[in-house]
């Protein structure tokens, strides 16, 4: 019996056979995942009067977050463009399972996208901090999303240690020195660049009072509210990424 | 001693000042004689600094304005933990901070 | 002597400078031209006010730049004027004195900054320069470090709480959301910033007992003004406004060096002056821009420039007498505090807002009932020289 001719027109490129034998490559290709605890979705009441719902984003977002990173790549305040190319890369490589054990979280205001964490788990007892996104500035939303992703690795994946490398100076000032972390120049961050800094539970805890924020649990009404993920107006955002500054005199 | 801890006595009518002036501020006078800050005095008003510029490495400074027995008030650091307007405060000098890899003497004040 | 009007003004908007320093000017100074419509008639003299373009934009003699970008050579007089955060009000002092003096006819005022060139910690480090060479600069003093020992004396004196300076910054922020100009638009309220969950987070410490939205941004813009002596106004079409009264004090460099720390000297000083030029007193006054670099100062001058009693200005803010609507507005524009400080060209954008306001074309932030006498203090370095204007619209 010869074989069945090749309708190029269908929608099907491969045959029942090469599809199992790619789901086998697939799999090699995939990484094994460890068992993660969710992130408990909490809510922060902004200067501007807003709440922000910090929670966890899903994967099947991951095409919108990357529809809304994708024009920041060209930013070159503040770093934005290579935080966002490299964020942009995380998220796919999240997506199409290229990342082993990465998590994303994300802040909400009113629906639409405000900013982006992620990080993955080095092991059980190490976590590796990736990037924070602003997308609404001059309201901290960076610095509550960083804060919620420590307490994500720390209270709710039960780390011991996360690692953290700052790609800009606000991050230096930010994470290094206001919570204040530790050198740990001895491990190299999978992002490569600057020595490694550490959180550890201990400093963690004392800086919780400080710097982690929120409140728990979140109403049904409101974590509903902030599905779906909405984009930001992009000329707002880009706008507000270029003016907004957190400086003072 | 360096520049920054030093008060300006005034040969004439004895008039301490502090930052120096090039004029006597009370006979105007242009002859001082140097007399080291120190001793105890009493805080007027303190703050801790969170805005520092890039030489800083620390999350924030401890700084206020002393009433010094002596007679002037001075700028210092303060090495309090927790400071209270009105506290009586030691002067000492120390180094307050590095610019261009030097060091910079100035004032510090402790707890009596 | 002859009496001074302004006939035009314009202003970029504030925030990241989208263009450089020399090109933000002279966009600012043609809003200033177009406005006035001088025509054909030339510029007799270029006043430049800035602060930190040597450090932070690598430029000296910025007049000459400007004068040269704007092809007004070679008759033009001009000179720039670096009097601190007071460069601005300074400048308009000497485009007064020329015009007043029969030197000059037609005159250029244009502030402009452009601070955003540097890094934040550069900005904090270069206004630092203002503090006192050797007693105060070496400990690490900003400009935040002085406001917050001036603060903790002064809300233990007179009883002003965190509250006040949070009312102070909702105020501005809620007034400069309204003027597309300004730099930080955005509405905040009190449960965000002061009494609610995560408040205190939001919110965190500048220089105790100042906390982030006590502090004004770090802004790059530019404004512009255009001067005539008050027999001439009848060639240009706006409503002309007067410069009544101008009146300049300075005081001791080091904050600890005055009799009493609490006292901003030169800001009562300058006021007494501008008034007594103009023959007017705090009671004429409709509407103010007040120095708001930190929310306290807002509450001080007010009280130093006698319109509210020494230890009563935050129980008039409580009141509600210094918003919009209120007895005595003070920064419907939203002050330093939202519409931004670009350092050396604050004195002449607030200029540039009291004559929207006395002509009655603020808009969305208009001061209601047809104010006729604006007031504005241009404090420079913390309160140790300080330019105060009075101003009425007509001639």
């Amino acid at each position: 019996m010869s074989p069945p001719v090749y309708d190029w027109d269908a929608d099907e490129y491969l045959t029942s056979e090469e599809e199992r034998m790619i789901d086998e490559l697939e799999a090699m290709l995939r990484p094994p995942a460890l068992p993660m605890a969710p992130y408990p979705p909490k809510s922060v009441l902004l200067a501007s009067g807003e709440t922000m719902v910090v929670r966890q984003a899903l994967v099947e977002e991951v095409d919108l977050m990357l529809k809304v990173i994708q024009p920041l790549s060209w930013v070159t305040r503040d770093f934005y463009d290579i935080v966002s190319a490299r964020l942009f890369a995380e998220l796919l490589g999240w997506k199409t399972h290229r990342v082993r054990d990465e998590y994303c979280l994300v802040g909400v205001i009113d629906g639409v996208l405000a900013g982006i964490v992620n990080g993955r788990l080095f092991d059980e007892k190490h976590g590796v901090s990736f990037h924070t996104l602003t997308l609404k500035r001059g309201l901290r939303v960076g610095s509550h999303l960083f804060a919620s992703k420590m307490e994500h690795h720390i209270e709710y994946l039960g780390q011991d240690e996360v690692w953290i490398v700052a790609e800009s100076p606000i991050g230096h000032r930010r994470w290094m020195i206001e919570y204040p972390l530790e050198k740990k120049f001895e491990v190299q961050h999978e992002l490569g660049g600057a020595p490694a800094w550490v959180l550890t539970r201990d400093t963690y805890f004392k800086a919780k009072s400080r710097l982690v924020t929120g409140t728990r649990p979140v109403s049904d009404e409101l974590l509903a509210k902030s599905y779906p993920l909405r984009e930001p107006d992009l000329r707002v955002m880009l706008t507000q990424i270029e003016h907004t500054l957190e400086a003072r005199v | 001693m360096a520049m920054n801890v030093e008060v300006a006595k005034c040969t004439k009518c004895g008039k301490l000042s502090y930052p120096t002036h090039f004029y006597c501020p009370s006979c105007h006078g242009t002859k001082f004689e140097p007399v080291p800050v120190g001793g105890e005095g009493r805080l007027l008003t303190w703050t801790r600094v969170y805005a520092l510029p890039l030489d800083y490495a620390q999350l924030y400074v401890t700084l206020g304005i002393v009433e010094l027995d002596m007679g002037v008030r001075a700028t210092g650091r303060l090495e309090i933990a927790e400071p209270k307007t009105g506290a009586r405060v030691r002067t000492h000098i120390g180094k307050v901070r590095e610019i261009n890899g030097k060091d910079i003497t100035g004032l510090v004040f402790t707890a009596v | 002597m002859r009496d001074v009007a302004i006939v035009g003004v314009g202003s970029t908007q504030f925030g990241r400078a989208q263009w450089s320093l020399l090109k933000m000017m002279c966009e600012a100074s043609n809003d200033a031209i177009v406005d006035a419509g001088i025509g054909e008639r030339k510029i007799d003299a270029v006043y430049v006010a800035n602060m930190g373009a040597s450090r932070n934009n690598r430029m000296a003699g910025l007049s000459s730049g400007l004068v040269d970008r704007m092809n007004l050579y070679p008759h033009t007089v001009s000179e720039t004027i670096e009097n601190g955060p007071a460069s601005g009000a300074s400048a308009i002092k000497h485009g007064v004195h020329s015009v007043a003096s029969g030197y000059c006819d037609l005159v250029l005022v244009c502030g402009g900054e452009r601070m955003q060139e540097v890094n934040n910690f550069e900005a904090t480090e270069f206004v630092s320069y203002l503090s006192h060479r050797y007693a105060e600069y070496p400990y690490g003093v900003t400009l935040p470090s002085l406001a917050g020992m001036f603060t903790r004396l002064y809300m233990e004196r007179y009883g002003v709480e965190a509250r006040h300076l949070a009312m102070v910054a909702i105020k501005n922020h809620l007034n400069g959301a309204k003027n597309k100009k300004a730099h930080l638009r955005i509405p905040i309220t009190m449960e965000g910033i002061l009494t609610g969950p995560d408040a205190l987070n939001n919110n965190p410490w500048i220089a105790e007992p100042l906390r982030f939205f006590d502090c004004c941004p770090v802004s790059d813009g530019s404004s512009a003004v255009l001067l005539a002596p008050a027999e001439m106004v009848k060639e240009f079409k706006k409503t002309p406004v007067l410069i009544a009264g101008m009146g300049q004090a300075t005081d001791s460099q080091a904050v600890q060096d005055r009799p009493d720390p609490t006292e901003l000297t030169a800001v009562r000083m300058a006021a007494e002056r501008a008034f007594a030029m103009a023959k007017l007193t705090p009671k004429d006054i409709d509407v103010a821009e007040l120095h708001d670099a930190f929310t306290i100062l807002e509450i001080v001058e007010s009280e130093e420039c006698g319109f509210f009693k020494k230890g009563e200005g935050h129980k008039a803010l409580e009141r509600g007498e210094t918003q919009i609507g209120g007895k005595l507005p003070i920064n419907p524009s939203g002050g330093l505090k939202s519409r931004g400080h670009p350092v050396g060209n604050t004195g002449v954008s607030q200029i540039v807002e009291l004559v929207l306001q006395l002509r009655g074309e603020a808009g969305d932030y208009q001061v209601p009932k047809q104010p006729k006498h604006g007031f504005a203090v241009n404090f420079g370095g913390f309160g140790n020289n300080v330019v105060a204007t009075v101003l009425k619209r007509g001639v």
